[in-house]
């Protein structure tokens, strides 16, 4: 647990240099009558050049945090209920719409799973990243032309002069997403939030958009928050890892204690049920350790510890919420039973 | 086309009882017209003459990334859609030339699950009514004979009695994939085609489905077509796989040697690209450049020398044929390593 590789700013003097800071954010939906309590309470901070991954499974409140962040949750029926969203100390939940506005895209970008769904289907590429910078860059249109295709040939996109001129559909997954990119960092955003924006794409693009976002954060230090439901994903690019489960922040480590020593059940089950490929050959083929039972409803939790249900260690203290524990430096865990 | 040696030769006369399925040099294709008038004629050949068999009980994988036709093939072969070419034999049957009705009768062996279920599944059906259909639909059992049956089946795949009564939209995922397995093995078939099965599930509800995959194959005697782009899943499922790249099988081995000796550079780029989850095994990886090519236009040769690492110009001009390297492990690659033993010149 001591190990920590050179490129992991992990001093507690790091921590004050975070860039943005979530504090006990709770976002929830009105839902079939009953409140869904999709982020409930939720901390976690990104310092500049560092890449947090946020894991989780779908419903675990890991995109609605990100979306809170950018004030971008649905009201109604979402509505941001409690906490503080702080952008180098300076509460965005407080801001108005336009102030908001202007941190949008250009202090904190965003990029999402589909493209497809953010791209505008009836313009050309290097006209959305030209608006971006004329909006908050007081650019030319002469500048903004140039600084899209120059965004373009960063993102390695081929032929940058003539992409420009392209729709959306024209582009193939993995284009779509390179010029996403391009458009979030048009105009050196602090943060950039990505959320599980490889998933829709082939392993072999997959690859490439991982590497061409390291590329881009080594190039401008930009603090990255790396939403993910892979494992693999997070093991190779994250610096940190925030878990989450039903809406809770369950475990948060550097990456390597997390991979080495997992502390929450829920961490340890998602490890080791999903097949691996450095599993050593001839194990193929045997059952796999199974979590059982499924992630329960945000509208219908259990009390205490959500994960209870389905926890192989649960046992009578677990029927009360498990507080934040640290066990290790920078390695947190909620569950009365992680030191065991 | 010549007809490919997928896993050695194999002759009608043969005196061995054949596979299962037996799948010879399938094509699907699809007519595209272009242009003012349609007068532009352009082909997409999704599956490209691929062959390959399984036997009763086994798991074949089939890998490979969007767009290089697995999905295409696995309905192709079940008559989902019609081939454009090829042969597909069933228990010795050659699906490809049965009418409508024969094609119905053979239905029952073969059976398919999909990524999502949900679709598949008539909303305005219980559960128990699901899975019931198929029984009344091959005329199998007498009303006692299928509750049983649907009875016996829910508890086979880990839904309880009570649920037989539900809708679809009353299940989450992996209990409506639980759902969508038992329809498919209602009528009692000996090949299941499984397309991304468990592609949708959350990561803790895959290795449920994937268990209960395995642990009904061991108490039927299925065989598995399965279908993924999920290589860890396809590898500890499998007992052999093929990987498709742009319409073809470019290799085809056991699982043990595809994935510790991949013959083939687009193999390795795709074993290479996957991320590891283990953090000191972070690694900087020959990214594989470029995308797939379409398959409307597909490069000449091998469909993979613009980006592969080690092609020639050889690579440019002759298509390479899956050539038998030994011990079940083929690939179309003019470079595969053969084992010195088992070195085969194939002809050109």
């Amino acid at each position: 647990m001591t190990e920590l590789g050179a490129a992991e700013p992990q001093s507690p003097a790091a921590e004050e240099s975070a860039v943005l800071r979530i504090e006990d954010l709770r976002t929830q939906f009105l839902a079939h009558g009953g409140i869904a309590r999709a982020v409930d309470g939720v901390s976690y901070h990104v310092n500049r050049g560092e890449t947090l991954g946020v894991v989780g499974e779908s419903g675990c409140g890991k995109s609605v945090t990100a979306l809170s962040v950018m004030r971008l949750v649905p009201d109604p029926p979402g509505r941001i209920v409690g906490g503080r969203v702080l952008l180098h100390g300076r509460d965005l939940l407080e801001l108005d719409e336009p102030a908001m506005r202007r941190v949008r895209g250009n202090q904190i970008g965003m990029i999402f799973q589909e493209p497809m769904t953010s791209l505008n289907p009836v313009l050309t590429v290097g006209r959305q990243i030209e608006e971006v910078v004329e909006l908050h860059q007081n650019l030319s249109a002469r500048q903004a032309a140039e600084r899209a295709v120059e965004m373009l040939r960063l993102v390695h996109i081929p032929e940058p002069q003539r992409r420009v001129r392209e729709y959306p559909h024209q582009l193939s997954g993995g284009m779509r997403q390179r010029v996403m990119i391009a458009m979030a960092l048009s105009c050196s955003p602090e943060v950039l939030i990505a959320d599980e924006p490889t998933t829709a794409l082939d392993v072999t693009i997959q690859a490439q958009i991982l590497e061409l976002i390291r590329e881009m954060q080594e190039r401008t230090g930009t603090a990255i928050v790396l939403i993910t439901h892979d494992l693999g994903v997070v093991a190779e690019t994250a610096n940190r890892v925030v878990v989450m489960y039903a809406g809770k922040k369950v475990e948060e480590a550097p990456v390597m204690a997390l991979f080495d020593a997992p502390l929450h059940p829920y961490t340890r089950g998602l490890m080791v049920s999903m097949p691996r490929l450095d599993s050593p050959a001839g194990q193929e083929r045997g059952t796999l350790p199974e979590i059982p039972g499924m992630v329960p409803s945000l509208s219908a939790l259990p009390e205490g510890c959500r994960f209870a249900p389905r926890c192989p260690l649960a046992a009578q203290q677990c029927r009360e919420e498990p507080p934040l524990k640290e066990y290790a430096p920078g390695h947190f865990a909620a569950c009365w039973r992680a030191g065991e | 086309m010549t007809a490919v040696t997928a896993t050695g030769p194999v002759s009608p006369e043969s005196l061995l009882p054949e596979p299962l399925l037996v799948v010879r040099d399938l094509h699907k294709h699809y007519p595209l017209s272009s242009g003012l008038m349609g007068q532009v004629k352009m082909t997409l050949r999704a599956v490209d003459g691929i062959s390959f068999t399984l036997a009763r009980g086994e798991t074949l994988g089939l890998v490979g990334e969007s767009g290089c036709g697995k999905s295409t093939a696995g309905k192709a072969l079940m008559r989902l859609i019609e081939p454009t070419a090829g042969s597909v034999r069933l228990n010795g049957i050659e699906i490809t030339r049965l009418s409508s009705r024969e094609l119905h009768a053979q239905r029952r062996q073969m059976q398919a699950v999909f990524q999502d279920p949900y679709s598949s599944l008539n909303p305005k059906m219980t559960a128990g009514a699901l899975v019931a259909e198929p029984l009344i639909n091959f005329g199998l059992g007498d009303a006692a004979a299928r509750q049983a049956r649907v009875e016996d089946l829910f508890g086979r795949v880990g839904l309880r009695p009570a649920d037989m009564a539900k809708y679809p939209h009353e299940f989450s995922g992996g209990q409506r994939q639980r759902l969508g397995i038992a329809r498919a093995l209602a009528p009692g078939p000996a090949l299941v085609v499984g397309d991304e099965p468990v592609s949708a599930l959350d990561v803790s509800v895959q290795a449920q489905v994937v268990n209960l995959l395995v642990r009904l194959q061991k108490e039927f005697g299925l065989a598995y077509l399965f279908i993924a782009h999920d290589l860890a899943v396809v590898r500890h499922i499998s007992d052999r796989v093929a990987v498709m790249y742009l319409g073809r099988i470019v290799e085809l081995a056991p699982t043990g040697a595809l994935f510790a000796h991949p013959a083939h550079p687009y193999t390795q780029a795709l074993l290479e690209a996957i991320p590891i989850p283990d953090p000191r095994r972070r690694r900087n990886r020959a990214v594989l450049r470029g995308e797939v090519p379409s398959p409307i236009n597909p490069p000449t040769g091998c469909h993979f020398h613009p980006r592969c690492p080690i092609a020639t110009e050889r690579c440019r001009v002759d298509v390479p044929e899956l050539r038998d390297l030994g011990a079940g492990h083929s690939a179309a690659c003019h470079y595969a390593p053969a084992p010195p033993a088992a070195t085969k010149e194939m002809p050109a």
